[in-house]
């Protein structure tokens, strides 16, 4: 069964809007700068939009307020048409978080976490069986499947990590820095089947440090600093963006400073 | 209900595969219980030293009443207690307050206690000046002081209490007849010296001098009539099993709380409870699913101890537990108790910022509760102080409610008031999770 057969297509129409976020701006409790400062962007359908910065930029608060894990202070954020602050309950079927730790439970194999998360969805009988088993294969851990996420290796647990992000077939999917720490294959893995997850009409918003990564995968970046976006665009546009930049490394050096954040 | 079942499974699973917290839930409770009861079986038979309190109802009111009272006080071992709330106490409050365990003992000196005393000891020296070798049996009654004891105090306790009470009337008794003795004897010798001299000079008398019984001191003006307060007549004997066994299965269930707690930590610090959040499912699904799974492991665990202590512990030489009459009783204090500590467990999984911290916080906080609680020293034994604080300690709710069906003979009703307790504490526990829960996810998790 080729993995791909099991993943139902995401029927958003092509061109319109998936994620709106508008004037987004987040205050921690007892912080003096914001975390956001007004963030605005725009999705379509199928695209993978890459946010891009450097530690402390809100990348992960950005994320957290979009998948719902957060409240913003102000600002508005619409998922599929749906108004993401005012009916959190319904978003949470439109959408996928594969967060930046392994959020799997490593005393279970990865069938066990992929069968638990799949109940939690609401999935059931043949339907559960056989997307469990599409994620596996997808994730490239058929063969591995019954083994305890604690004998796997950094990159087995990351594919297992996105695996369970994909299981309930999200219209978006985030995906916080999901190949942080692993090696070239399991990494180039990973980039090939989000491409496929892609193809299949799903949209992804992708934090990564990794600038070839993004410049690879990526058809739009926005680049964060300090709870806002400096330069949005495709990767081809802001690396020729005057006077004309070797790569997305020495745009984001250039936009971002080269002082060290903490 | 498909998810939480979810959740259930999982959890489930997830604890049979931690071999370590497997070990605190099943082999520790079970080892203690062992080791605890057989090494207690003799040390509480033997205690009864420190100070205890006793209510006591004098209805007698003069002389004896208030002699007896007296003579508790200045043994200091006893605090007693005459009034409750500003109101006398009577004996059906005395027996009531005693079944229900919030006293040891109760003592009842009954109405005209002091005239029957003074009768008899009249009776009882006039037989022995008379040299009558019958014991004094005339028209005074020997008077009952009537004890009742909550059944959960142990022997050696009671033996003590008993003992320092029969020191008290003894010498009650003693200074009694000697009065009456003091009375009569005059009279008595100058008696049989004019039958024996008639008008003769009392220096020509070489008879005999008119004897006395001297064994006057056992004919008893008053007897301590030991009473059991339970509801059911048949009283139970306290013994070390039944002590041990709830109090270590109540340990066991409250050590639930620190692979709860871990759990909790681990989910929220490797995000799966992040992404637990953003799925189609309610956070209260995912808790319900996650207090039903250690529910059902807290159930086996409490199966295992009442096993030990039916079968395997009369194997080593003790006796045999005793389960009471009353088995939905003692299934409903269980899930009370267990509801308390998984509420435990929620709150420390909760308010600990680190697994570290609730490894800390958690063990010491049981162990600290079930010290105050009468787990490893009855509550009655403890100084006042400590009985005072060992009220808010939730393993005291629970053993007190396991000991009032065991040993008391109390049914649903006599438990209600501990159980209604146990899942307050539940409920607050999971209040106070819910309120920092939501504060934090405010800034973040």
């Amino acid at each position: 069964m080729q993995p791909t057969d099991s993943f139902n297509e995401n029927h958003t129409p092509s061109g319109e809007n998936v994620l709106v976020v508008r004037d987004l701006i987040k205050i921690y409790k007892g912080a003096t700068v914001p975390a956001l400062s007004g963030l605005n962007f725009t999705v379509p359908a199928g695209e993978i939009f890459g946010l891009l910065g450097p530690n402390g930029a809100g990348k992960t608060t950005a994320i957290s307020i979009l998948s719902t894990l957060l409240r913003p202070t102000r600002g508005s954020v619409s998922i599929c048409g749906i108004d993401a602050l005012k009916h959190p309950g319904r978003v949470k079927g439109v959408i996928g978080l594969v967060p930046q730790n392994i959020a799997l439970y490593a005393g279970l194999t990865a069938r066990e976490n992929l069968r638990y998360f799949g109940k939690v969805c609401g999935l059931k009988g043949k339907i559960l069986d056989d997307r469990v088993q599409a994620c596996l294969e997808l994730a490239g851990l058929e063969n591995r499947a019954d083994q305890r996420i604690t004998a796997y290796s950094g990159g087995m647990k990351r594919r297992a990590n996105l695996a369970v992000g994909m299981l309930n077939n999200p219209r978006l999917l985030f995906l916080d820095e999901p190949t942080v720490g692993i090696d070239a294959q399991s990494r180039n893995m990973i980039l090939e089947k989000l491409a496929l997850l892609k193809n299949n009409g799903t949209t992804l918003i992708y934090t990564t440090h990794y600038m070839d990564e993004a410049e690879q995968l990526c058809e739009r970046i926005a680049i964060m600093d300090e709870g806002h976006i400096v330069a949005e665009g495709t990767p081809g546009a802001l690396i020729n963006r005057p006077p004309g930049y070797a790569g997305l490394g020495d745009l984001f050096l250039a936009l971002t400073g080269k002082d060290l954040r903490d | 209900m498909y998810k939480t079942a979810a959740t259930v499974s999982k959890e489930l699973l997830l604890l049979s595969r931690d071999r370590a917290g497997l070990l605190v839930l099943f082999a520790m409770p079970a080892l203690l219980v062992i080791v605890m009861t057989l090494v207690q079986e003799n040390v509480l038979q033997t205690m009864g030293e420190s100070s205890t309190r006793i209510l006591f109802v004098d209805r007698d009111r003069q002389e004896v009443g208030r002699s007896v009272k007296e003579k508790l006080m200045e043994s200091g071992a006893m605090e007693i207690i005459t009034a409750i709330e500003g109101k006398d106490v009577d004996e059906t409050t005395a027996l009531e307050r005693v079944r229900r365990g919030d006293f040891q003992l109760g003592v009842i000196i009954p109405a005209g206690t002091t005239a029957a005393v003074k009768t008899r000891a009249r009776e009882v020296v006039r037989g022995s000046l008379a040299m009558d070798q019958t014991p004094a049996a005339g028209g005074g009654r020997q008077c009952d002081i009537t004890v009742y004891f909550d059944p959960t105090v142990f022997g050696g306790f009671r033996s003590a209490v008993l003992g320092s009470l029969e020191l008290v009337i003894l010498g009650i008794e003693m200074k009694e007849k000697m009065n009456v003795l003091s009375d009569l004897l005059p009279e008595h010798i100058a008696g049989n010296l004019r039958k024996a001299m008639g008008s003769l000079p009392p220096e020509s008398f070489t008879g005999d001098i008119p004897g006395i019984r001297l064994d006057f001191s056992r004919d008893r003006l008053l007897r301590v009539a030991e009473r059991p307060a339970s509801q059911s007549y048949l009283e139970k004997k306290p013994t070390s099993v039944q002590q041990n066994v709830p109090a270590w299965a109540l340990f066991g269930i409250f050590f639930i709380a620190l692979p709860m707690a871990g759990a909790l930590i681990k989910e929220r610090h490797d995000e799966t409870l992040a992404r637990l959040l953003t799925l189609p499912v309610s956070f209260l699904s995912v808790m319900v699913g996650k207090i039903i799974a250690y529910v059902l492991v807290c159930l086996a665990q409490f199966g295992l101890i009442l096993f030990i202590g039916k079968y395997i512990l009369p194997l080593l030489g003790t006796p045999m537990l005793e389960m009471g009459s009353d088995p939905a009783a003692v299934m409903i204090i269980t899930i009370s108790a267990i509801l308390a500590a998984t509420g435990l467990g929620i709150l420390l999984g909760t308010t600990a910022r680190t697994y570290e911290q609730a490894s800390m916080v958690g063990p010491i906080s049981i162990v600290i509760a079930a010290a105050l609680g009468g787990i490893m020293v009855p509550v009655y034994a403890m100084p006042k102080v400590m009985r005072n604080i060992s009220v808010y300690s939730p393993l005291e709710w629970g053993h007190d409610a396991f000991l009032d069906v065991f040993v008391r003979g109390g049914d649903i009703r006599t438990v209600s008031g501990n159980v209604s307790a146990l899942l307050s504490f539940f409920l607050v526990s999971v209040l106070i999770s819910w309120i920092c829960f939501f504060l934090r996810s405010r800034n973040g998790i």
